[in-house]
């Protein structure tokens, strides 16, 4: 059985899903303070390392990333509402791009995995 | 087996290396994050050799023709020559053969290099007064069109340079010069996708420049340039973009201005990013440039990304005010 990676197309597939994903989250009224006045081209970088990751693919992200990357946003008020929100917008991408519900399913899972580690406990 | 050439010294790569290992493995103190060829934090520049495809993936295109690579993902085959400094340039001396200018505020000076020098339009230089302080200006010249350098100069309030350059140089002055640089320019390869140029100010030397050089290169789609300033008596070379308006079906000018009389040909009150959005069609499709003012680009380049550009079609050239 192919992989989860595999199975939703791979690179191509992040690289269909980032603008899509970070558009939806720029226009989340939620959660779109945190990314004021961050860089664009660096953000949407990190957006394709997240997507890469949820969707099974070869990554180096650890814990320690995770935290460290979002320790400054917990202090602003970061919580589960901002996180469950992100999962909302990463399941509305995979549905505009036609991705099989239970392979969105899974690639929430994943990023659920990491909610301790985003948020810091 | 292969290896690579840093600066001077040759670096044997293990089977199956990556530049980055080998780099650190060395004790090179290398910038890097993901380390999965992702988030470019390892950005290197190859100045001979071939650069394997993987190291390239997602780049964007004007980064690629320049040779940038990622380190991460980079297991050359055959040997490599990287840069140990990609952004530093030689100086080199250049004479100044015309200085007038557009309006009160804006110069124009064009430059005759003494050696070849090698740029893309709508790249920028630096211009040196002595060794200490030297300002970026954008290309408005193309290098297959022009055999000059074409800079647009904005006088800044108490600007070392630009008054310098506005009072004192005169024609058959040396200026010293630095390599061109940044990834505002056009990369041919998509003849009809449609262009989007739009800057404020002395923004416009980079997109005329772009514009310019688009249509040398045969250019079949369309190429719409904006131009933004404040006041109507700001606007310059306004009648050359007629023109070239007028002498090219493919190419077409606005100007959006806050205040004057709007009673001009080409002339609005319309926002940029409106005239932007009206003549796009399919934004997604989109290859975009925004130059000039740092606030009007972020702004720019944030609205016609929500309005469905992609963003790797968005390339920004911010002009951002020297502190000194």
């Amino acid at each position: 059985m192919s992989s989860l990676y595999e199975r939703i197309g791979g690179q191509a597939a992040v690289d269909a899903a980032v603008d899509i994903f970070y558009r939806k989250v720029l226009a989340d009224d939620r959660i779109n303070e945190f990314f004021d006045g961050v860089d664009m081209d660096q953000q949407i970088n990190k957006q394709k390392g997240f997507l890469t990751m949820v969707f099974g693919g070869p990554n180096e992200y650890t814990g320690k990333d995770m935290r460290e990357g979002h320790k400054h946003l917990v202090e602003r008020g970061l919580n589960d509402s901002h996180v469950d929100a992100v999962i909302e917008n990463l399941g509305a991408t995979l549905q505009e791009l036609g991705v099989a519900a239970e392979d969105i399913q899974a690639i929430a899972d994943i990023a659920n995995s990491v909610r301790d580690d985003v948020l810091n406990r | 087996m292969s290896h690579i050439i840093f600066g001077e010294k040759r670096i044997e790569l293990d089977e199956g290396q990556t530049v980055l290992s080998a780099l650190l493995e060395q004790g090179y103190d290398i910038a890097n994050s993901c380390r999965a060829g992702v988030c470019q934090s390892c950005l290197m520049k190859a100045v001979e050799g071939e650069i394997p495809v993987e190291a390239q993936t997602g780049l964007k295109d004007t980064l690629k023709s320049q040779g940038y690579f990622m380190a991460c993902s980079c297991k050359p085959d055959t040997p490599l020559h990287i840069a140990t400094d990609a952004n530093e340039g030689l100086q080199s001396s250049a004479k100044v053969i015309e200085h007038t200018l557009f309006n009160k505020d804006i110069l124009c000076i064009r430059l005759k290099p003494e050696e070849n020098f090698e740029y893309n339009a709508g790249q920028f230089i630096s211009v040196w007064k002595g060794a200490k302080v030297g300002r970026s200006y954008s290309l408005a010249s193309v290098s297959e069109l022009d055999d000059y350098l074409e800079l647009h100069i904005r006088r800044i309030p108490d600007g070392v340079v630009s008054n310098w350059l506005h009072d004192e140089v005169k024609v058959g002055d040396t200026l010293q010069i630095r390599a061109a640089s940044g990834n505002c320019f056009y990369t041919p390869g998509m003849p009809e996708q449609k262009i989007l140029l739009a800057g404020t100010g002395t923004g416009l030397a980079p997109l005329i420049g772009i514009a310019r050089d688009a249509l040398k290169q045969d250019h079949t789609g369309e190429i719409h340039l904006v131009h933004g300033t404040r006041h109507v008596d700001d606007l310059y070379l306004h009648q050359t973009l007629l023109d070239m308006t007028r002498q090219n079906n493919k190419f077409n000018y606005l100007a959006s201005v806050l205040q004057g009389d709007e009673n001009q040909p080409a002339v609005s009150s319309v926002p940029i990013e409106k005239q932007l959005i009206d003549v796009a069609g399919d934004l997604k499709d989109c290859k975009i440039f925004l130059c000039g003012d740092p606030d009007m680009v972020n702004n720019l380049k944030r609205k016609l990304f929500m309005a469905g550009a992609s963003m790797n079609n968005i390339h920004t050239d911010p002009f951002i005010a020297s502190n000194a």
